[in-house]
């Protein structure tokens, strides 16, 4: 009798630490209905949205070729397979891309991936007028095809067959790959009409698809039919999500958001925190239901190299000795993390330095060396809080180094139009931010610094040639330790010319509901929150 | 009463009146205060509206306090615990002084309601005098052109100007006015309200011009540029007068409004409307950023419509007795409705 009940207890305690493994640890609930809620509606077409809201909203439901590693911070900016078997080989000059795209994809209507929706997908880009258009524009045959819309492109070859695709480029493009991997470049079933589907969204590749729509109020999610039936086991290294259904309503009033969250009535709020309540929520909550979360981007005020008093190096290193980075903390209501550089954290090649720590007297000393004959000065900053706060703290720290400032606060909707037009009058300083539209030194450095961006994004008019030579032979190259540490040494000597004050990195929250297991929640650096890693526990 | 001007005796009726002078004399206080602003700001405060002070420290009653936290809060009425300064605390996370910001912010309110008003007068005046002594095509056109402006909700249009001026600016002639300028908020009021002035405006005319005074004129071979001017506006004066302090409480409120929109006032200008939609964003931890604009705002507009329905009373009684006589009359009897 001792030896079955020995067996009996043996079998007892098994169940049960199975019973228990399964039920903590990396358990949690699968299924369920995650409510979201944003506080603006994004185009819910990946072709034609740009903003970081529609990037959250599509990050899992239209895959490019390539996509961004689901990961929190610098591993998030990794490129890896999507839709193509593997990351493309590229030629020896740097003009030739070739990939296979898997086989046997599907999208959520059970219509065949080919590799020819590929280069359709490009030309509806190109049809639609897509922001993200540009990048594509350096494939042969592309630029011609953005004038006329017909034709095709013939830089991109592709063989339904065999399921290879072979891209030819004008010149070496050291970024295409990461510019493969934005939602601009999503595969859509060709003849996908060339207008703006986010009323009815095309089908998906990635492990959910929308499934209903009403403009401007709410949206939902169900998981992709496709996935469960071949896409998830092609693609093993994307995660195929927790939740059965997401449901997203457009709530503005975020003080109301915070309130449904705390409440439970939702599960996640994908805006920021409004400033009132940050304090409150973050001591409250976090570790257990917030996270502060780090994007990247830097804040910054920028300085016209082009005209005077800014023309003078003196006058720039003066102001950038005057802005002081832990006031601006306090006026982001603790949200901003301090900078004095270009480039951000988690940014590949990132190097931390300061040329230029807050420091007034050194400031007023190095103004007065370079006595400025015009201190009449002009700062432009938008109208949306806190940057108008920003640019009235900047103005005040201007009059105290010296200056007579005018401020002109102006419509957030036009700001950047305004202040990128040459032939505005007085452009002589004001707030800026940037978000690089993918995780690159090139996405910095290229359209900020280069000559060519003078009148678009170059908002310093910064012309050196010299500078123009290094960012154009970078961009050629694909990224590696080498290049990595020729953007580091770069980034230091745009700083020395000091176009910019740079002042911080603006981060984001993480803020869900008790029922949601926090730690599993990854924010990618660039797609936000991943709508798959939420699990209710 | 022989002897008596009209104006004296709408003085002598006026001082009669207890509650509109009460009123009256509160908006004298509340001017008088607005136009302290630089006396405060100089003598107590030791700022001015647009200082930062977000990573200063100030001492109260001994013990040293951040005019902003780490977080971003904003220090609380100091009332005289700091010798005066940050009286009302600090506005917000730029820990400008919120009493200086007040205090010039109601110059700026009550200097958009007054000029504002005097622009919609000066038109409705205009306009009003050519529609009713002219009539014809010229009444026609007039009248029209009023009734399109009046066809719009005064907010919305407001608003809708205001969106569009704001970004752009204003262009009259070799005149351009940029969208941050005190003066497009000004001229949008000023013009929105001018229909609701210019039509009663051109009624009394009409009414005065068939009086003998103006057939006298007329007979005696004035022109029409001299009917109106020397015989029609004096006459008008009184009813002018009470328009322009209603127009002056309209005209703030409608002021605040867009600047709580974003398309009125612009920064680095205050107002008491920027004010409160400044306030707005830390409405839960610093109420009073937005509840004393607020009150002040209510107080004076307050204070000018009661003082406003008080002047109308003493210039013109009869409107009163008008009024008194139609409350007062007994019921119609004996008809069937």
């Amino acid at each position: 009798m001792r030896k079955p009940q020995a067996a009996l207890v043996l079998a007892l305690l098994t169940i049960v630490a199975i019973g228990v493994s399964s039920c903590g640890g990396s358990g949690g609930k699968e299924g369920g209905t995650l409510h979201g809620t944003y506080a603006s509606f994004p185009e819910l077409d990946p072709t034609i949205n740009f903003t970081a809201e529609g990037l959250t909203a599509m990050y899992n439901t239209y895959l490019p070729l390539y996509t961004y590693a689901h990961a929190d911070g610098q591993a998030g900016t990794e490129v890896v397979p999507a839709l193509a078997e593997d990351l493309p080989k590229i030629s020896k000059d740097g003009k030739t891309y070739t990939l296979t795209l898997r086989n046997g994809l599907e999208y959520s209507d059970g219509t065949p991936v080919k590799a020819s929706d590929f280069p359709a997908s490009i030309e509806r880009a190109f049809k639609l007028n897509s922001y993200g258009s540009s990048f594509y524009a350096a494939i042969v045959g592309a630029e011609k095809f953005a004038e006329t819309k017909s034709g095709g492109i013939p830089g991109i070859e592709a063989d339904d067959k065999s399921g290879e695709i072979v891209i030819h480029l004008t010149k070496p493009r050291g970024t295409f790959v990461n510019e493969l991997a934005l939602l601009y470049a999503t595969v859509l079933p060709a003849g996908t009409p060339a207008k703006n589907l986010t009323d009815n969204p095309p089908p998906a590749t990635g492990p959910y698809a929308i499934t209903k729509v009403e403009r401007g109020r709410a949206w939902s999610y169900e998981r992709n039919p496709a996935w469960e039936k071949t896409n998830g086991e092609l693609m093993p290294d994307l995660p195929s999500g927790h939740v059965d259904k997401i449901e997203i309503d457009v709530v503005r009033n975020k003080a109301t958001s915070v309130n449904e969250v705390e409440r439970g009535k939702s599960d996640w709020m994908q805006s920021i925190l409004p400033a009132d309540l940050y304090s409150k929520v973050k001591g409250k909550y976090e570790g257990t239901q917030f996270r502060v979360e780090y994007p990247l981007n830097t804040y910054f005020f920028w300085m016209n190299v082009s005209r005077p008093p800014f023309d003078d190096l003196k006058v720039r290193e003066a102001v950038n000795y005057a802005v002081d980075s832990a006031a601006l903390e306090r006026i982001y209501s603790g949200a901003l993390v301090a900078t004095h550089q270009i480039l951000p954290e988690g940014m590949p090649a990132y190097q931390a330095f300061d040329l230029y720590p807050h420091d007034m007297a050194k400031a007023r000393t190095v103004l007065e060396e370079a006595n400025p004959s015009d201190r009449e000065v002009t700062v432009w900053t938008d109208n949306e809080s806190p940057n108008d706060e920003a640019g009235a703290y900047y103005a005040d720290a201007l009059e105290k180094l010296g200056f007579d400032v005018t401020l002109k606060t102006i419509n957030a909707d036009v700001y950047f139009q305004t202040i990128s037009n040459p032939e505005t009058a007085d452009l002589d300083t004001g707030w800026a931010n940037w978000f690089p539209d993918y995780p690159h030194p090139n996405a910095y450095f290229q359209p900020n610094f280069a000559a060519e961006n003078i009148g678009y994004t170059n908002l310093s008019h910064i012309d050196e040639p010299k500078l123009d030579a290094k960012i154009a032979k970078l961009g050629e190259e694909q990224l590696g330790p080498q290049q990595e540490d020729e953007y580091a040494e770069m980034d230091r000597e745009v700083m020395e010319m000091a176009p910019w004050a740079p002042y911080g990195t603006n981060t984001v929250s993480t803020f869900v509901s008790s029922e949601i297991d926090l730690d599993k929640v990854i924010f990618n650096p660039t797609f936000g929150q991943d709508l798959t890693s939420f699990q209710f526990k | 009463m022989a002897g008596r001007s009209p104006w004296y005796l709408a003085y002598r009726r006026l001082r009669r009146n207890r509650v509109a002078l009460g009123f009256g004399v509160l908006f004298a206080l509340i001017v008088a205060f607005v136009l302290a602003a630089p006396l405060w700001a100089n003598g107590v405060a030791d700022t001015g509206p647009n200082a930062t002070h977000t990573l200063e420290r100030v001492e109260v009653d001994g013990e040293s306090r951040e005019v902003v936290n780490r977080e971003g809060k904003p220090v609380g009425p100091l009332w005289f615990g700091a010798g005066g300064k940050f009286f009302l605390g600090a506005d917000g996370r730029l820990g400008r002084d919120e009493m200086v910001r007040l205090m010039y912010g109601g110059r700026t309110s009550l200097f958009v309601g007054v000029v504002a008003s005097l622009i919609t007068v000066l038109l409705a005046t205009v306009l009003g005098l050519l529609a009713g002594y002219r009539r014809g095509w010229v009444d026609t056109l007039i009248s029209r052109a009023l009734d399109v402006v009046w066809a719009f909700p005064v907010t919305l249009l407001a608003i809708a100007l205001g969106l569009a001026l704001a970004t752009g600016g204003l262009q009259i002639g070799p005149l351009h006015l940029s969208g941050d300028s005190i003066w497009v908020p000004i001229l949008i009021i000023g013009v929105v309200y001018t229909p609701y002035v210019a039509r009663p405006v051109r009624g009394e005319v009409l009414a005065l011009r068939e009086r003998e005074f103006v057939e006298a004129a007329v007979a005696q071979g004035a022109g029409s540029i001299r009917v109106m001017v020397r015989e029609l506006l004096p006459n008008l004066a009184s009813t002018l007068i009470v328009f322009f302090a209603i127009s002056v409480a309209n005209s703030m409120l409608l002021e605040s409004l867009l600047s709580f929109l974003g398309v009125g006032v612009q920064p680095p200008n205050t107002s008491w409307g920027t004010m409160i939609a400044g306030g707005f964003e830390l409405i839960t931890s610093s109420p009073q950023l937005t509840v004393v604009p607020g009150v002040l705002l209510l107080l004076t507009v307050l204070a000018v419509n009661v003082f406003a329905d008080g002047l109308r009373d003493a210039l013109d009684p009869r409107a009163k007795l008008r009024l008194e006589a139609h409350a007062g009359a007994p019921e119609p009897e004996g008809h069937a409705v």
